[in-house]
């Protein structure tokens, strides 16, 4: 079994499981057709915006639950400031490692999470919505995993170029002809930027 | 229960029979020779080799001669293809897109060799299309591949039907059949089918893993694939287990002596599980024909609202072995092309679970399947935010 033990005892008794009944905040990250879909539920004390409650759905992979359940224990009695800082890596390390290609799996965790509180900072007044720009499509690559190694493309250098310019983003990608992951991290960057509106053309280009 | 206790990937590979091990023994440590000429050792091994190929040809309708054993059927199906191919030196052949990986990996080498190749598409039960195989066939159509029992959700092709459609081509085009899903799951004699080259693999029938055959109809050239010295077969050269051969005609005997009974024993628990499955799980639908169209040891469903990997982990913590089409689950992270290519939808293919069986699983193993499965799945589905966000009355 490549899974951690860890991994094995959250995705066999997942923590904090199930819709929430009048959240304070809510996300979906994810899509059915890509294999993992995770929700996350969070109740915020007004004053001491600090997360009381916070519990999660998950379609997906034992990684997808386990990644889940960690990352909700994780935020859980944290403070918003505090809970901002929980990357997948924290949720990798808390889950003794995933095999590289569930990597992916954690990001997509923490992703949720931090647009949960995103949402809520937003409908509070604390932060303005974000303006989009070319910093907002280098943050997205920075959750784009290469399944290979099980760290993202950024890190690994393997972005050679990002444009962004009336609405086209192109993004010239340092991957071999014969690497078996091209499709699989395009497939990805699409997935990733399709849902900004202020994108209307997404080209990716290999070498 | 232990890991593997019940083993439902007989697709696979599949447990070894208690008589095929004794009947291998002897041929490790007594047995064991190489054929050669002018000593008895030699003498007494070609005919022990002759033996076992007599028992597998008469299970084809072949002759002893057109047998050639290799070392599993990928290099039986990469000995015909190629080896065809370099001796026809024809322009095109045509193989479909749901056909096993052997035969799509040597299409795209052949590409690769100038052949231009036609994949033909398949039906919503995997099937192909015989009016799409006509249309396809052009004067410099060589060879035709197909899997004869689909390897993802057991769909039987119409062979007699594809063998009459190459035969009203004015050449003579090669028919190609894997039959590593097929071999002693359907009757399957050559010359009912017009075959002319045809992979089979010993350890899908409870034969010994390592060992296969070629079959290779009687004037059918092949260019030679693997040179080296000749021990027991022109086509394999170098060496070949001989214990493995008696291992593998044991289970050819075995499977054989009444393949009516054996066909029937698989396709009563495949029936069982079937209907096991769809009255203990809501939102399940099988993948596949229906019925006499599908092999006997198939049974392909798609489970609403959950994925598949989760699934496949979850039983095996239970001690049951079975595969999933989800991206999840594979190297590569992509759903099942078969799947999608019979218009499944990447949920469908993430849902799917693929359950073989073979003829010593019982019902009760298939009861606790289902049960521990149904389980898995009402926990899985309380977890889906798909299932989720169905209202109370269609769940």
């Amino acid at each position: 079994m490549q899974y951690s033990q860890k991994v094995l005892d959250h995705f066999m008794h997942p923590r904090n499981v199930g819709k929430m009944e009048n959240p304070d905040a809510v996300a979906t990250e994810g899509s059915p057709s890509c294999g993992d879909q995770v929700t996350v539920y969070l109740k915020i004390n007004d004053e001491t915006k600090v997360i009381d409650d916070v519990s999660f759905l998950s379609y997906g992979c034992a990684s997808n639950i386990a990644t889940a359940s960690i990352i909700t224990d994780l935020a859980k009695g944290k403070s918003l400031e505090e809970a901002k800082n929980i990357t997948w890596r924290d949720a990798m390390e808390a889950l003794d490692g995933l095999p590289p290609v569930k990597v992916h799996c954690s990001v997509l965790a923490a992703d949720t999470l931090q647009t949960a509180i995103s949402n809520y900072e937003i409908a509070h007044g604390l932060k303005e919505v974000p303006n989009f720009g070319k910093e907002t499509i280098l943050e997205e690559l920075k959750k784009i995993i290469y399944p290979q190694v099980g760290e993202d493309i950024v890190n690994l250098k393997m972005v050679k170029y990002v444009g962004f310019d009336d609405g086209n983003v192109i993004i010239d990608l340092n991957m071999l002809s014969f690497d078996s992951w091209r499709d699989n991290v395009k497939e990805e960057i699409i997935e990733h930027l399709e849902k900004y509106p202020e994108i209307k053309n997404i080209q990716i280009n290999f070498p | 229960m232990k890991p593997g206790s019940i083993y439902l990937d007989n697709c696979v590979t599949s447990p070894l029979d208690q008589e095929v091990l004794d009947a291998m023994l002897p041929y490790f440590n007594q047995q064991f020779w190489y054929p050669a000429s002018f000593v008895s050792t030699g003498e007494k091994a070609s005919e022990n080799i002759a033996s076992f190929a007599k028992i597998v040809a008469d299970s084809l309708g072949a002759n002893p001669d057109e047998i050639h054993f290799t070392s599993g059927g990928t290099v039986a199906n990469n000995i015909a293809i190629k080896g065809i191919a370099n001796a026809v030196k024809g322009g095109h052949a045509i193989v479909s897109v749901v056909d096993y990986p052997d035969l799509l990996t040597n299409a795209a080498w052949l590409e690769k060799q100038g052949v231009e190749v036609t994949y033909l598409s398949a039906d919503n039960q995997a099937k192909i299309d015989l009016q799409e195989l006509k249309d396809a066939i052009r004067p410099d159509t060589f060879l035709f591949m197909t899997t004869a029992v689909n390897h993802v959700v057991g769909t039987i092709q119409p062979l007699k039907e594809i063998r009459e459609i190459l035969d009203s081509a004015t050449q003579k085009i090669y028919f190609m059949v894997d039959a590593g899903q097929a071999y002693g799951k359907m009757h399957l004699k050559v010359d009912d089918f017009g075959i002319d080259l045809m992979s089979i693999s010993a350890h899908k029938i409870h034969g010994p893993q390592g060992i296969g055959a070629l079959y290779v109809r009687k004037g059918v050239r092949l260019a030679q694939l693997i040179h080296g010295v000749k021990r027991v077969d022109n086509l394999q050269t170098g060496g070949l287990s001989i214990a493995l051969m008696a291992g593998f005609a044991k289970a050819v005997e075995i499977t054989f002596a009444d393949l009516d009974a054996t066909i029937a024993t698989l396709r009563e628990l495949s029936d069982y599980l079937l209907e096991k499955l769809e009255a203990k799980i809501p939102h399940i639908e099988l993948n596949g024909a229906v019925g006499e169209g599908r092999a006997p040891h198939n049974i392909n469903v798609s489970i609403d609202y959950i994925e598949g990997e989760s699934v496949t982990v979850m039983l095996d913590m239970k001690g049951i072995t079975v595969a999933t089409g989800s991206a999840c689950a594979s190297q590569g992270l992509k759903p099942s092309y078969v799947l999608l290519a019979m218009g499944k939808n990447h949920v469908q293919s993430h849902g799917s679970m693929k359950f073989t069986l073979n003829k010593y699983i019982t019902k009760e193993e298939l009861d606790y399947t289902v049960d521990t499965l149904a389980e898995i799945t009402k926990k899985l589905r309380e977890l889906s935010p798909l299932y989720n966000s169905l209202n109370t009355q269609e769940k």
